[in-house]
């Protein structure tokens, strides 16, 4: 790839963003922020009851005070056929409740009021019957005979959603059976929330003199809520216009269509006036999209010589009350197979069986990468469990399985093909920076003399980039994405691409793809995404798949571009296109470099100076099929002290080294990283949303669900290495989710590390003070 | 949300006395704050409600307590009160257990045993405020408890006091004692840690 | 429903006024009466920070203010720390050293370092860090931030801006 001046800031570069100027000045402008004339101000009432039934909604005391505008009830949306929804998986779930509830908050009521005070005192005013009924939370409970039925719309009346294979069960079987090593491992995923600082909320407008329906929604997906808002609403998609404006952080929770949206949308739709729905944090947390909550067994086969021969992993999934996973239609467990990790051996078989429960639906959020962060957290446990049972050393256990760089594309035993990795390397380089060797003989000491110390490994691989439309879609619609690039006359660019950004710097990003592809400088390419009415479609940003698929796009799109750009250069300099050669921002006749014209050059010709046969202007659109997932890999190291008075664990040392083939622009790149980590250390020790047994959300606002401040987060200390994609047009890879994938493990390990000389073997997460301190008690280490 | 109170005090009045106040459903409803008898089903069965503020939370219970057990020779009675918020916020359950013993110089000591399950918005707060509240509720309790066994309570004034409006606890005033509590323990395990430290 | 109460506040150096009812949280008299909507809201139980404004040289959670408790003071918020056109140095330190990614809780991030860049012209990175403490960011992890305080420490002592 050749390389661009700093002035152009094309791929590698770390040109600051060009976001940044509107959001250090508090002129971002996020859903909370768009005002419109004559807007009014919706609330939800939501369920005190995780399992009841609905015997009555009294709205008159609501409807009476004065500016309240309408209260209205899952009754009321049944006459228009909403009060279901269909989820993005297969299920339909209850905009407003008719018959029963089945969580705690879930949507009951919708108020709408002049102002938020007097929704909020409206809402207060609803009255609302219940009947309690026996609830059910335990998802190992799920399918006993005394469990109660939850969901009494589905025809089977049971809890059991669905059950899922890959790979060979009889040769995993056998491998088990002949294997000299063998070891087993329960670990629960908890169930947390991604908790982006900015909650869910919409302004839907509908106008009744253009008959148009514009919804400012804080959506990762706007094109494919504009479809689903068409076909479940029954309104043409050309008059729904759907516009994600900045968006204060996603991962996830921005994905699902929520009851509150739809409520917005029919309240404007009959009131004629525009309608804010934002939610609090409470409704955040407790009611939207939630992530993992996978109760997990791996059993691992070795040899003697801890050669891994086989893998076997049995998942039970909580998905809630209704099944809104956002997950590819064919992977009801997302992509949970990559389970098999970065080692190579022949036989793998994996089940999941998802359950519902009376909790809030959800599923895959929190930077999952659709499971991925399950399924590597999972191998990379058990690979520690491995190391323990062999007792030998956790980084020789895993060198010796790695797959081999030669083996690449590699096709693991549960049907993925790893389009190139070298793990070997980016472990060398943690182990360098990290200086593993002399750790080790601290921790020797350090336990002589009983301090605690651990030293935790986990070598992760990612899966990304969905994907290819043979396997992948999302409610049918197919999982390519697209870029449209346009190029003025005085050789500025503004290119429009179907992803949503929400705080991944693709305004710069994108834009250095084009410098690196056109020789336009980053500066002068103007970026713009979220507004399905100029952008063209895609599938939006979530499971790192912006620069894997929309990225490649760009790319493609911009060498059409150069295609057109070099013959209207043939034109101009007078020669044939054979005689062209291109560099960045310029084709030049070979053997006579003077004799060039620049891009800027083209793109005025393009509108002044047209060659015969070819149209006006300089642009293209490409919407990209990618053949194949991309993976991205690392190895993270992480090094903590155990405080054994009070249990505590403080991070001394986190060595991240990242591999997602070529990078952009490196500052962003780290950047993710920081966060994803941060995300992983609260997950690791901090964040769990429980339930109690009636069903009580125990995790519900920020006085409960913690998470770090610039206090608890450590240092942390990135690096890279760089085995390009051979698929992809930049040989990129993606990057955004590697850090939540793979740190949990690293943290966990380290602390089971720490803790392993008194026989420890694993803890759960969160892995918090008290839990460390009843282990020490426990086995008497303290009294 | 189920939470295990016990709680005892003693009264310095005779077991007989005391007694024939504790079975009487609708005198030591009275005691309770905020709560009032508005219905008697039957001997064992009765319909009421109880108003509860935490903060600017405000929930009225409405519903049922059952007399399950009286021994008037063992001096115990068992009870179980049942509630659904009116606004649909949540509900709460109660066993209790109240138990008379006889002590010398003719006092009585009066234990009760609880178990308390909320189930709600209330019960989100956690068990460290419902059971702040459930002390300072019972608290209340046992000083109106005593106040009706003093001597000027012989008087027919005990009529009037059972048709007594119901009190709520005052606004503030619960969620603020059990900040106060909550933050009391705290600064006595501060004190004890830095008094301990510096030994 | 009370009665409206006329609060009077110097935002940003200009006198702004208004009735109000006296229930009115501050920080939506700044973003809904005074059309400020820099000033972020991020949770309800004051954690978050994404609210915070400076109050007569205090930073303050806007969200855990009623509007009258506002009344005759003065209110920096994130729109008002531009000086004559220009970006001061915590802004250009938060652009130059990436200390922001979606953008939500940087306006308080601001306004927490403003002030402590007042009390403290050398914080050390354990300055900065409990500095911030109550601000929450989900994106960045903090890092760059503390980068973007040191950087603009460093500006400030250099050009003698406040």
């Amino acid at each position: 790839m050749p390389q661009t001046t700093p002035e152009v800031g094309g791929m590698g570069h770390s040109i600051k963003r060009k976001e940044d100027l509107r959001f250090i000045q508090g002129k971002g402008n996020y859903v909370d922020d768009v005002h419109l004339p004559d807007m009014v101000y919706g609330q939800l009432v939501r369920s005190p009851y995780a399992h009841a039934r609905l015997k009555g909604i009294n709205t008159e005391k609501a409807r009476a005070l004065p500016g309240v505008l309408a209260v209205i009830t899952g009754t009321d949306l049944a006459k228009a056929n909403l009060a279901w929804m269909p989820t993005l998986y297969f299920d339909k779930q209850m905009v407003l409740a008719t018959g029963k509830v089945l969580f705690q908050s879930q949507e009951v009521a919708f108020v709408v009021a002049e102002d938020r005070y007097t929704a909020a005192d409206a809402a207060e005013l609803v009255e609302v019957d219940y009947e309690e009924l026996p609830v059910l939370v335990d998802p190992h409970k799920a399918t006993d005979p005394g469990s109660p039925i939850l969901r009494e719309d589905r025809e089977e009346k049971s809890n059991h959603i669905f059950h899922w294979e890959v790979g060979d069960k009889s040769a995993t079987q056998r491998a088990f059976q002949d294997a000299a090593v063998k070891v087993n491992l329960q670990a629960v995923f908890q169930r947390c929330h991604p908790a982006p600082l900015e909650t869910c909320g919409c302004v839907a407008d509908f106008n009744r003199a253009t008959g148009r329906l514009t919804i400012y929604l804080t959506s990762q997906a706007p094109h494919a809520h504009r479809t689903l808002f068409a076909l479940v609403g029954g309104i043409a998609e050309n008059n729904i216009r759907v516009i994600s404006p900045d968006i204060g952080g996603g991962f996830g929770n921005k994905v699902p269509i929520y009851p509150g949206y739809v409520c917005a949308v029919v309240a404007s739709l009959t009131l004629g006036r525009p309608v804010k729905w934002v939610e609090t944090r409470s409704e955040n947390l407790q009611s939207t999209g939630f992530a993992r909550d996978y109760h997990m067994t791996a059993e691992l086969a070795a040899d003697r010589d801890g050669k891994i021969q086989a893998l076997r992993v049995k998942t039970l999934a909580d998905h809630g009350a209704f099944n809104a996973a956002a997950q590819p239609t064919k992977f009801p467990a997302g992509l949970f197979s990559i389970c098999t990790g970065a080692y190579d051996y022949p036989n793998a078989f994996c089940e999941v069986d998802g359950v519902y429960t009376n909790k809030a639906p959800g599923g895959i959020a929190y930077r999952c990468s659709f499971r991925v962060t399950e399924a590597a957290y999972l191998i990379e446990r058990a690979v520690d469990v491995l190391a323990l049972e062999l007792k030998t050393d956790p980084v020789e256990l895993r060198k010796k399985n790695f797959i081999r760089p030669e083996k690449f594309p590699y096709q693991s035993p549960l049907g993925w093909s790893f389009d190139s990795g070298n793990y070997q390397a980016a472990m060398d380089l943690a182990l360098e920076k990290v200086g593993y060797e002399q750790l080790r003989k601290e921790q020797e000491e350090k336990r002589r003399k009983g301090e605690l110390m651990g030293i935790g490994v986990s070598s992760f691989v990612e899966i990304v980039g969905a994907g290819p439309a043979h396997s992948f879609d999302i409610a049918g619609i197919k999982m390519f994405d697209s870029a449209e690039i346009r190029v003025h006359p005085t050789g500025k660019a503004i290119c429009r691409m179907g992803t949503k950004s929400q705080g991944q710097g693709h305004e710069t990003t994108y834009a250095q793809i084009v410098a690196q592809e056109l020789g336009i400088p980053a500066a002068d390419v103007t970026v713009e995404e979220g507004d399905t009415d100029t952008a063209p479609y895609g599938l939006g940003t979530y499971a790192s798949r912006s620069t894997p698929v929309s990225g490649a796009a760009t790319a493609v799109a911009a060498r059409k571009i150069r295609d057109k750009a070099k013959k209207i250069a043939a034109h101009l300099l007078e020669c044939s296109e054979e005689d062209l050669e291109w560099e960045p921002g310029k084709f030049f006749v070979k053997g006579a470099p003077s004799k060039s014209k620049t891009i800027q050059d083209i793109a005025f010709a393009a509108y002044t100076n047209i060659p015969e046969g070819l149209e006006a202007g300089l642009e293209a659109v490409d919407y990209y099929d990618p053949p194949n997932l991309t993976f991205p890999f690392g190895t993270y190291i992480c090094v903590v002290d155990i405080d054994k008075g009070t249990g505590e664990v403080k991070v001394r040392r986190f060595v991240a080294v990242d591999d997602c083939g070529n990078v952009i622009n490196p500052m962003i790149v780290d950047g993710q990283i920081h966060g994803g980590l941060t995300e992983g250390l609260a997950i690791a020790f901090m964040q769990q949303i429980g339930y109690d047994e009636n069903g009580n959300v125990q995790g519900g606002s920020f006085m409960d669900y913690l998470l770090p401040t610039a206090v608890e987060t450590p240092h942390w200390d990135t690096d890279k290495t760089c085995t390009p994609s051979p698929h992809h047009p930049l040989g990129a890879k993606g990057v955004g989710e590697s850090p939540n994938v793979g740190s949990p493990a690293a943290f966990v390990n380290a602390v089971v590390d720490a803790l392993s000389h008194l026989g420890v073997r694993h803890i759960d997460m969160p892995i918090a003070p008290w839990k460390v301190w009843t282990i020490l008690k426990e086995k008497g280490v303290v009294s | 949300m189920a939470l295990g109170i016990e709680k005892t005090f003693q009264v310095s009045q005779p077991i007989e006395k005391v007694w024939a106040l504790l079975s009487d459903p609708e005198k030591v409803a009275s005691c309770v704050p905020g709560a009032r008898i508005t219905e008697k089903v039957d001997d064992k069965t009765y319909k009421g409600s109880i108003t509860v503020k935490v903060g600017p939370s405000l929930t009225d219970y409405k519903g049922e307590v059952q007399i399950l057990r009286l021994d008037a020779q063992k001096h115990e009675i068992e009870i179980q009160g049942k509630g659904q918020d009116v606004r649909g916020r949540g509900s709460a359950s109660m066993t209790m257990t109240g138990k008379l013993a006889a002590l010398n110089g003719g006092a009585t000591q009066v234990t009760s045993i609880s178990e308390i399950n909320v189930v709600g918005i209330l019960a989100q707060m956690g068990s460290r405020v419902i059971s702040e509240v459930s002390n300072i509720m019972f608290d209340k309790f046992s000083q109106n408890f005593q106040a009706l066994l003093e001597p000027s309570a012989d008087q027919p004034v005990l009529a009037s006091s059972a048709v007594k409006p119901p009190q709520p606890i005052e606004p503030g005033s619960i969620a603020w004692q059990a900040v106060k509590q909550l933050f009391g323990r705290w600064l006595q395990a501060m004190k004890h840690l830095f008094a301990g430290g510096k030994a | 429903m009370a009665k409206k109460q006329l609060v009077g506040v110097k935002v940003n150096g200009r006198e702004r006024q208004a009735e109000v009812e006296p229930r009115l949280l501050l920080v939506h008299f700044i973003r809904e009466v005074l059309g400020l909507t820099g000033t972020h809201v991020g949770c309800d139980t004051s954690h978050c920070g994404a609210c915070t404004v400076v109050l007569d040289g205090k930073t303050v959670k806007s969200c855990t203010m009623f509007a009258p408790q506002a009344d005759g003071c003065e209110l920096l918020t994130v729109e008002g720390l531009m000086q004559d056109g220009q970006l001061h140095p915590l802004q250009e330190g938060f652009r130059e050293e990436h200390g922001l990614q979606c953008g939500f809780c940087t306006p308080g991030m601001l306004m927490s370092s403003y002030v402590l860049l007042q009390k403290n012209k050398k914080p050390s990175e354990e300055d900065i860090r409990w500095g911030i403490s109550g601000n929450l960011c989900r994106c960045t992890g903090y890092q760059n931030i503390v980068k973007a305080v040191q950087f603009a420490a460093a500006r400030m002592e250099q050009g003698g801006v406040k």
